[in-house]
């Protein structure tokens, strides 16, 4: 976990908030450099709204100290809080929070007015926004005559428009169906990239985040539980939880037994009698000897027919779901249950007896 | 598991069907036969006619024209002035809004069904409770419904339709207001119930995911009429036309005309534009194709092998180069678009390969996993 | 845009940062709101407290503490009766209200009865109209003698009794029942439109029929609808004090509201008995409330889902046009009749209960209209002048005040939130007539008393929860995000205030207005305590002609408030119909 307290752009420090007796945000600390694309993920209620409203000012903060470039926003501990509307951020919102009474070109034009900007120079900018996020067309609709993408892209050019020295997003795609969220994230990511300003993005939606983001914290209960970049997270999670919260997991618990090489060593797992070692890699502070839980991803699990030198553990397949592109199966072993992906040409059938294999580089011990 | 219809007396047998709304045609001529035990999924896009469908079975809207049976007794034929109201069908239904009464206990929801049917105060106890456990929410029984999550209350839904043993179970899109955990969770929680109690079921769902990992047989429905009815596999694999190839899964569609046929194997003609040369391809499918008729040639990504490197040697099927337009880290694997002439093909990529926007590739697949569709 | 750093801390202390921290636009604003409505809400009630407990000497001079107030309650000649009409009344209209207004809901939600559509404002007029005014028309169509359906009755058949006598406890309650009919029907009629069909369909599909279904599903998931409804009759119908005073206290029959009247005003007034009566009703009808608020709202069953959908709609057959005679026979009883007699009333030099048509004149609209007139009638055209100022300027206050409020409940989360929040809560528990004598034992002696002033800050104090629920209804179903979002875009909170959350708020503040516009036009219980000569309002104008002069008089001024109520009726559906802009 890398909290790099020189150099960021935005510095968070130690955050604390507190609702009541609960404390929504247990002293979190991180910084982003200039011009990157932060994602807050987490389950609900793990404080990432929390965070963000913080950073944001639309609540005050019990504890720490955020900071961006040279402006101090707030710390309580010194008396500093500056108001919203001085902090100079853009903000999506999930519910879009598009102002119903003006059109399209006048919610993106406040900022702009607000800032006392004179009028030619507004109607350039918000043309120029309008045509960015590909709604110059919509320009003079009234906000509640558009689909909800449209009201998300209107929303963002309103956020961008003032070009802000930060950009917050809480779940900006959530209220979306499927199709139009996995449209809109390639969407919102190409213009962050355009406008190239600071993003920190909140979302409970792991894919979300892998997709769009240059780097992830993980949190839960208020902490930081892992940050790193999205193949980072995904490939090596650094415990139990990060590793069950991205994507699917086979999670085991074993036993270490020895360290080869440095990040490389041998799991022991024990089931139901049965007991098996295979090569793993080693997630940062696990020693030898100690308890840990294996980790491998389904599609990381391939399930053959033959045995051969490669195959670790033997099992039966107990069912298998025909996904279109990919077969979901399960694999039981003693009595745990692999989860294993493979293709669908393979034809495997509940039933059958297989015979999985682990690639040792993608076969983590992680962390209980 | 396959049931086959003919074998067995249908459990739910629909002819005919006709329903409109005013001027709106829902369903048009839609004939199934359901067999006992046998799970049944309806699946279209938003506004297909499936909800129509499914509450004409249950009875809460009464059909212009066709016939339904459920077990042996006809429970609507307009033409025969047959309409039995929805208590007289024993059927079970379970809604996309759970409709869970907030005003009872979760026991007195599902003991509801029982207590209709005047059932002994020791045998509403058992079934109940029995029911309850079904659905693991025995320790619950004695909390008001508002208490539970989407999850919980949707569990209550199940058990309280199928508490009464009725002859068939109704599924309204049950899941589409869970979130995406729980949605898998409980879809795997309804096929295992469905599979333990055996009981017929219709399921309504737009999402083809659902669909095929929990339908026996799959309905695929587009502006009031069946498309296609079939396993899922098969479905997934030999779609009828352009809309199921493209509702069921992802595909990359290329209109194209077709040249010649040899036996199984056509040869297909992809034109190209601006400048690009056209795509000589071979696939299969396409019965009933004339040469010169027009084609949509579909290509499912998994079915497609990249090349960073021209491939060299025979057995690859059809080569195609083009270039890399994005890709997409999902975790599991990367999802791509290649720009084949003026074509974009989306592709699956297994492992962590490095591919950069603009970079040259080769694309090659079987002419067994190239389908031809007529329309 | 500046980005003024506040970075050189060391030269301020951080007590003092955190002072000008809190020295917001926001919290300056809603803190004097605060003072001023804690103010004008608790002070007249402390001093009503505080006033039932001096005892007047007999010599009525001088005063003493003590309890004898509450021990003449119990040991007066007519107050225990009083009392006990009080609750036979109540009981009964809750009664009548609750069957009318959940039928007529039923029908209109959920059945096929024809012209539902069409039907459906007329129902909720005699939520409007002054029951007062209510209650003149039924005395002059159900008094024996001169009752004009008594007197239809007579004719038509050749009988010599009369089919009704309104002028005792159950016209009364008949009358309040009809008027406040509509009360219950606005509580049930939104759950049953927007329920969920599929709870219901549910049930269908698990075996119960139609009349099973409705017994154990859709009646008790409206019930809190219902019981809040009843409860707020019970309550209104208790406070009520021009029924009572025009068909049962003059026959007998005297009423809490009817007492406390009395004791008000008139020359064996005496204040501090009144502010003992008013504290007792004042406590039950609070103590309704409460129970309604706390135990009863909260247990209305969330049953809307966020999916468009039709409510499911029963096919009555021919039963259908049984429903629609029932629906036309309300509305004829509670809207058409009462204003076709005022009409015919008030047209007439003198009522004998016969229409004779070779005197009808308008001499009645020209002396209580025309002010100019030396033949008109002061306390009547004055009453036009008052209440429409008071109905105009307090409307206007109250509004401002209400949006404060609301504003400062659903988007501050500071301190004083929940007392406020109950400070708007007590009002409605207090029935006019009490929360006037409350004002009227505090400001006698200051120079308010006898202006419009005094009037205008009662009817504010009264009213301006219903202002406030409006608003707020309003204010829940936008997102604050909507706020929140220009704060993030460099707006101030004022400047958001005025260039958002106004505006968002525009369909919201006008049927609020309106809905007090017509409150304040027709109201007559805190006037009846407070006016003095020269501030009359109109309502207060009809019962002086009532008690004055003669029933043609009383009904031409009458039907001139009617007039204007149905204009702002009007007007209301105009606003309010356009429903609230959902973010
Ligand atoms: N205004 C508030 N008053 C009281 N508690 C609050 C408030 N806002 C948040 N909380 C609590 O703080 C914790 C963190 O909430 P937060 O909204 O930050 O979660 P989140 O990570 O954004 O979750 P979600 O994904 O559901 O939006 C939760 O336990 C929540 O109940
Ligand atoms: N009660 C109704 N009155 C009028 N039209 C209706 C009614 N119910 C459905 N329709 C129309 O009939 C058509 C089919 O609707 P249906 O509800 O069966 O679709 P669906 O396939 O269930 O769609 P969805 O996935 O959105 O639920 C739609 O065009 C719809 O607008
Ligand atoms: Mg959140
Ligand atoms: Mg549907």
């Amino acid at each position: 976990m890398s909290n790099e307290t020189t150099g960021a752009y935005l510095q968070v420090d130690n955050l604390v908030k507190y609702f009541g007796n609960d404390k929504a945000v247990d002293g979190i600390s991180f910084g982003i450099p200039e011009g990157a694309f932060l994602t807050l993920l987490g389950p609900s209620g793990c404080g990432k709204t929390t965070t963000l409203m913080s950073i944001a000012g639309l609540h005050t903060i019990d504890g720490g100290r955020i900071k961006v470039g040279d402006t101090v926003f707030t710390s309580p501990k010194e008396g500093l809080f500056l108001p919203p509307e001085k902090r100079d951020i853009g903000m999506v919102f999930q519910s879009y929070a598009i102002w119903p009474h003006m059109t399209v070109a006048e919610n993106v034009a406040y900022p702009l007015e607000i800032r006392k900007i004179e009028q030619p120079e507004i109607d350039d900018r918000v043309a120029d926004v309008l045509k960015l996020v590909g709604l110059t067309a919509e320009a003079d609709k009234l906000a509640t005559n558009l689909s909800g993408g449209q009201q998300q892209r209107a929303s963002l050019a309103r956020a961008i428009v003032s070009k802000p020295r930060l950009l917050l997003f809480d779940e900006p795609l959530s209220n979306l169906d499927l199709k139009l969220r996995e449209q809109m994230r390639v969407e919102l990511k190409r213009i962050q990239n355009e406008v190239g300003i600071t993003s920190i993005y909140v979302t409970h939606d792991q894919s979300e985040a892998l997709v769009m983001s240059d780097e992830i914290i993980v949190m839960s209960k208020g902490k930081i539980e892992q940050r790193g970049g999205p193949v980072e997270i995904y490939s090596r999670p650094v415990n139990e939880y990060v590793s069950n919260f991205i994507g699917v997991a086979n999670l085991l618990k074993g036993k270490v037994l020895e360290v080869n090489e440095p990040g490389q060593g041998l799991f022991e797992l024990a089931q139901d009698g049965k007991q098996v070692q295979m090569p793993c890699q080693l997630s940062p502070g696990i020693a030898a000897g100690e308890d840990a839980v294996l980790s491998v991803r389904p599609e990381n699990v391939h399930a053959v027919r033959e045995k051969d030198g490669d195959t670790t553990l033997e099992g039966e397949v107990t069912f298998a779901i025909f996904l279109g592109s990919h077969v979901d199966c399960r694999v039981q072993w003693g009595d745990f249950e692999w989860k294993v992906i493979a293709h669908p040409r393979t034809r495997l059938k509940a039933g059958e007896k297989v015979y999985l294999k682990f690639d040792p580089e993608h076969t983590l011990a992680v962390q209980p | 598991m396959s049931m086959n219809a003919d074998t067995m007396d249908p459990k739910v047998s629909i002819n005919h069907l006709y329903k409109s709304y005013g001027e709106e045609t829902a369903v048009k001529d839609f004939n199934l036969d359901i067999a006992p035990g046998e799970f049944v999924t309806l699946l279209g896009p938003s506004g297909c006619g499936k909800t129509t469908t499914l509450r004409c079975v249950a009875g809460l809207e009464r059909p212009e024209a066709g016939e339904i049976r459920i077990g042996t007794e006809t429970v609507v034929a307009p033409e025969k002035d047959i309409y039995l109201f929805p208590e007289h069908r024993n059927i079970g239904m379970v809604f996309q809004s759970y409709a869970v009464w907030p005003h009872m206990t979760v026991f007195d929801n599902v003991a509801y069904g029982l207590r209709v049917r005047r059932a002994s105060g020791a045998e509403i106890k058992r079934r109940t409770m029995n029911a309850l456990e079904l659905v693991g929410l025995d320790q619950q029984a004695d909390r008001f419904a508002t208490k539970l999550s989407g999850g919980q209350r949707q569990r209550v839904a199940l058990a309280r339709a199928i508490v009464y043993e009725p002859e068939v179970i109704l599924f309204d899109e049950p899941l589409s207001n869970l979130d995406a955990k729980l949605r898998e969770q409980m879809r795997d929680e309804i096929v295992r119930l469905q599979k333990e109690v055996g009981i017929t079921s219709i399921f309504v769902t737009h999402d083809q995911s659902e669909a095929l990992v929990m339908s026996d047989r799959v309905v695929v429905m587009d502006k009031a009429v069946i498309q296609q009815i079939g396993d899922p596999q098969d479905i997934y694999a030999n779609p009828v036309n352009s809309f199921v190839a493209n509702f069921i899964g992802v595909t990359s569609l290329l209109e194209g005309k077709l040249l010649s046929r040899d036996g199984e194997v056509c040869d297909v003609e992809v034109p190209g534009a601006n400048g690009h040369d056209g795509l000589r391809i071979q696939a299969i499918g396409g019965e009933g194709a004339q040469a010169g008729d027009k084609l949509f040639l579909s290509l499912r990504p998994e079915d497609i092998t990249l090349h960073l490197d021209k491939p060299e040697g025979t057995g690859h099927g059809n080569v195609v180069q083009g270039n890399v337009i994005d890709t997409i880290y999902l975790g599991s694997f990367l999802e791509g678009r290649v720009r084949v002439g003026e074509h974009e093909i989306g592709i699956q990529i297994d492992h962590y390969e490095n591919l950069t926007p603009g970079q040259p590739v080769y694309l090659s697949f079987q002419p067994e996993h190239g389908l031809c569709l007529t329309d | 845009m500046t980005t003024e750093a506040l970075s050189p801390t060391r030269e301020r202390s951080p007590l003092n940062n955190r002072l000008r921290a809190m020295l917001t636009q926001e919290n300056i604003i809603t803190l004097v709101v605060a003072i001023i409505v804690a103010g004008a809400v608790v002070v007249p009630l402390a001093v009503l407290f505080v006033s039932s407990f001096k005892v007047l000497d007999p010599l009525g001079w001088d005063t003493t503490w003590g309890f004898g107030n509450y021990v003449e309650m119990f040991t007066d000649r007519i107050i225990p009766k009083a009392f006990l009409n009080t609750l036979i009344i109540s009981s009964g209209s809750t009664i009548l209200a609750t069957f009318l207004g959940v039928s007529l809901a039923w029908i209109n939600a959920r059945t096929n009865c024809p012209g539902r559509d069409y039907l459906e404002p007329y129902n909720l007029i005699p939520f409007f109209l002054s029951p007062f005014i209510g209650a003149i028309a039924w005395h002059n169509l159900g008094e024996p003698q001169t009752g004009l359906l008594n007197n239809w009755v007579r004719d038509i058949f050749g009988v010599d009794w009369a089919l009704i006598n309104i002028d005792n406890i159950y016209g009364v309650i008949w009358v309040t029942g009809i008027f406040f009919a509509p009360l219950v029907y606005l509580f049930v009629v939104g759950s049953l439109r927007r329920m969920d069909p599929s709870l219901e369909d549910s049930a269908r599909t698990t075996g119960a029929g139609l009349i099973r279904t409705t017994m154990t599903i859709t009646l008790p998931l409206v019930m809190p609808g219902i019981l809040s409804g009843a409860i707020i009759v019970f309550v209104t119908s208790a406070g009520e004090f021009g029924v009572p005073f025009k068909l049962s206290a003059p026959y007998g029959w005297e009423t809490l509201t009817t007492q406390i009247f009395s004791k008000a005003v008139g020359d064996d007034a005496n204040h501090f008995l009144g502010a003992a009566m008013s504290m007792a009703l004042g406590i039950i009808t609070v103590l309704l409330i409460w129970i309604q608020q706390r135990y009863i709202a909260p247990r209305s069953f969330t049953t809307v889902t966020g999916k468009g959908f039709r409510p499911n709609v029963l096919d009555l057959g021919p039963w259908r046009w049984v429903a629609f005679g029932y629906n036309l026979m309300f509305i004829a009883v509670a809207v058409v009749l009462p204003i076709v007699c005022l009409i015919i009333v008030s047209l007439h030099p003198v009522w004998t209960g016969k229409i004779v048509w070779a005197d009808i004149t308008t001499i009645n609209y020209v002396k209580t209209l025309f002010w100019w007139r030396p033949d008109a009638i002061a306390a009547a055209t004055n009453g036009i002048v008052n209440s429409l100022i008071l109905a105009f300027g307090g409307a206007s206050i109250a509004m401002v005040m209400a949006l404060v409020i609301s504003y400062m409940i659903h988007r501050t989360k500071g301190f004083g939130v929940r007392m406020l929040d109950f400070l708007s809560v007590v009002p409605i528990g207090f029935p006019g007539i009490v929360l006037a004598m409350g004002v009227l034992v505090t400001y006698i002696q200051t120079p308010i008393y006898a202006t419009l002033w005094i009037l205008m800050l009662a009817y504010i104090t009264r009213f301006f929860p219903y202002g406030q629920r409006n608003i707020s209804s309003i204010m829940l179903a936008i997102s604050e995000e909507l706020d929140q979002s220009s704060r993030m875009a460099g707006a101030s909170w004022f400047t958001t205030l005025w260039r958002i959350t106004i505006p968002l708020l525009k369909p919201g503040l006008f049927a609020g207005w309106i809905l007090l516009f017509i409150i304040f036009l027709r109201e007559l219980s805190i006037s009846i305590i407070l006016f003095t000569t020269g501030t009359e309002t109109l309502s207060v104008g009809v019962y002086y002609l009532t008690n004055f002069e003669n029933e043609p008089l009383t009904a031409a001024l009458s039907m001139a408030q009617t007039v204007l109520l149905l204009i702002a009726i009007y007007a209301f559906r105009r606003f309010a119909g356009r429903e609230a802009l959902t973010a």
